[in-house]
């Protein structure tokens, strides 16, 4: 009986070879992604194509491994248009952690950044749909919006401040497709992290604001639940491409 | 006539390789496609260090540091815009009918699109006819969803696409200074342009040019 995790790892670790599945990356089915915003006339349900995702977000050890092969992005050459004063901050220097554990996930990473890792692995950002869809999964059931469980472990996290010490990367608790992290450690880029529209920001008014924002008609009743998903929303809509802030993090996405 | 025709055959490839008849002055070119003025590495804050390539609407295909040497006023639109993008480029265009005008020969206007699919460099020269768009003073560009989206990133402008093909998005006028960093700001439609002017005026009055 004991036996039998191990025989399941080893089957989906066969399964992956056999899709041509990267290490370390975990295969997303397809599926409809609900934006918490759209239009009255949008639909209700984005399409998701299957994808790739990495099971944990990118950590300092990896980060440092990008550095060291891209001299660009040390932080005393990055250039201040594609990373701001704090860019890895928490680090001892160009080339040394300092205090940051290697296993721990990076943070002060700027989008450009990221996004220079990922391609850099040949991979790229998901994209804000890929990666709600994927953090919209529960532990035991695929809609984390039926997973008891899950519902309280992610209310647990996001009432609760960030620790001090930061947990390693894959220590949390898996979901379905194997992907861990997507809640509980820290926030994490997405490509078209800039797509939130959002008014009454003194960056200014958006062009669709009176569909946008018509009320209750543009916000599906199943979403008004989801508070996560509001503080991820405007997280993002507070973000610009060159902050490099604390648990602000990142992980890559790959097509299959 | 046997040392011209090097020369000659010099001028047609610069002139096949540009995509841009030959009979075409700089002066009849918008400014990204006239001759780049020399200048050295961009700063550690200008946008010309993207090494992303855009289209024009004359056809050819430019870094955006093609544009350095001259402040430019930017804005990202898309040409199908039922909304707000006519507001926007209607703003542009009054602000360039409201400079005076040894400012206004030191600047150039600057519309990037959204829309990768549908505003082709054919498009956008409909576009540039139908609102009347000096040839000496604009430029319209089309770029790949990524590059566009990195652009919109670094100019603060938010922008997602809708189920029936329009692009919800930040209304911005971007001055940039002739280095390619970010001047100033406007945002939202139907501001003050006094401010503008007067950002664009302090720019040009520090410009080489």
């Amino acid at each position: 009986m004991r036996r039998l995790p191990v025989i399941a790892a080893s089957l989906a670790a066969l399964c992956a070879l056999a899709h041509g599945v990267e290490p370390g990356m975990a295969p997303v089915p397809g599926g409809g992604y609900r934006p918490l915003f759209r239009g009255e006339k949008d639909a209700k349900e984005i399409a998701v194509a299957p994808f790739l995702l990495d099971e944990r977000p990118v950590t300092n050890g990896e980060f440092l491994t990008f550095v060291r092969a891209n001299p660009k992005w040390r932080r005393s050459q990055v250039k201040r248009l594609f990373a701001d004063e704090r860019y890895l901050a928490h680090w001892g220097g160009d080339l040394d952690l300092g205090k940051a554990d290697a296993a721990q996930p990076v943070t002060h990473v700027s989008w450009f950044a990221a996004k220079s890792f990922a391609a850099w692995r040949g991979k790229r950002l998901p994209t804000t749909a890929e990666w709600e869809f994927a953090a919209g999964s529960g532990f035991t059931n695929a809609d984390g919006a039926q997973d008891a469980e899950f519902q309280k472990a992610i209310a647990r996290w996001y009432a609760t401040p960030s620790p001090d010490v930061l947990p390693a990367a894959g220590s949390g608790r898996a979901n379905v497709f194997g992907i861990r992290d997507l809640h509980g450690l820290v926030w994490e880029w997405t490509s078209d992290f800039n797509s939130a529209i959002v008014t009454g920001d003194a960056r200014g008014d958006t062009g669709l604001e009176r569909s946008l924002f018509c009320g209750a008609g543009s916000l599906g009743a199943k979403d008004t639940a989801n508070f996560p998903a509001f503080m991820r929303f405007g997280m993002r809509s507070s973000l610009k491409a060159s902050y490099s802030v604390q648990n602000l993090g990142f992980r890559c996405a790959k097509d299959p | 006539m046997k040392f011209l025709l090097p020369i000659l055959a010099l001028h047609i490839a610069t002139v096949l390789a540009d995509d841009v008849p030959a009979t075409k002055k700089d002066a009849d070119l918008p400014p990204c496609c006239r001759t780049a003025l020399a200048a050295g590495k961009p700063t550690d804050r200008s946008l010309y260090q993207l090494e992303s390539t855009w289209t024009s609407d004359v056809g050819r295909k430019v870094k955006l540091s093609v544009l350095r040497g001259r402040p430019q006023i930017l804005a990202m639109f898309f040409s199908n815009c039922e909304y707000a993008c006519p507001i926007l480029v209607n703003e542009m265009k009054k602000l360039e009918a409201a400079l005076p005008k040894d400012v206004l020969a030191k600047v150039d206007f600057l519309l990037v699109s959204f829309d990768t699919r549908r505003d082709t460099p054919e498009a956008l020269a409909a576009y540039r006819r139908k609102e009347h768009l000096a040839t000496e003073r604009w430029t319209l560009l089309r770029g790949e969803n990524d590059d566009v989206r990195e652009l919109a990133a670094l100019l603060g402008i938010n922008y997602a696409a809708d189920s029936r093909g329009q692009f919800a998005h930040s209304n911005l006028i971007t001055v940039l200074n002739a280095e390619g960093e970010i001047a100033f700001q406007q945002a939202g439609l139907q501001q003050d342009p006094a401010p503008l002017i007067a950002a664009i005026g302090k720019i040009t009055n520090s410009a080489q040019h």
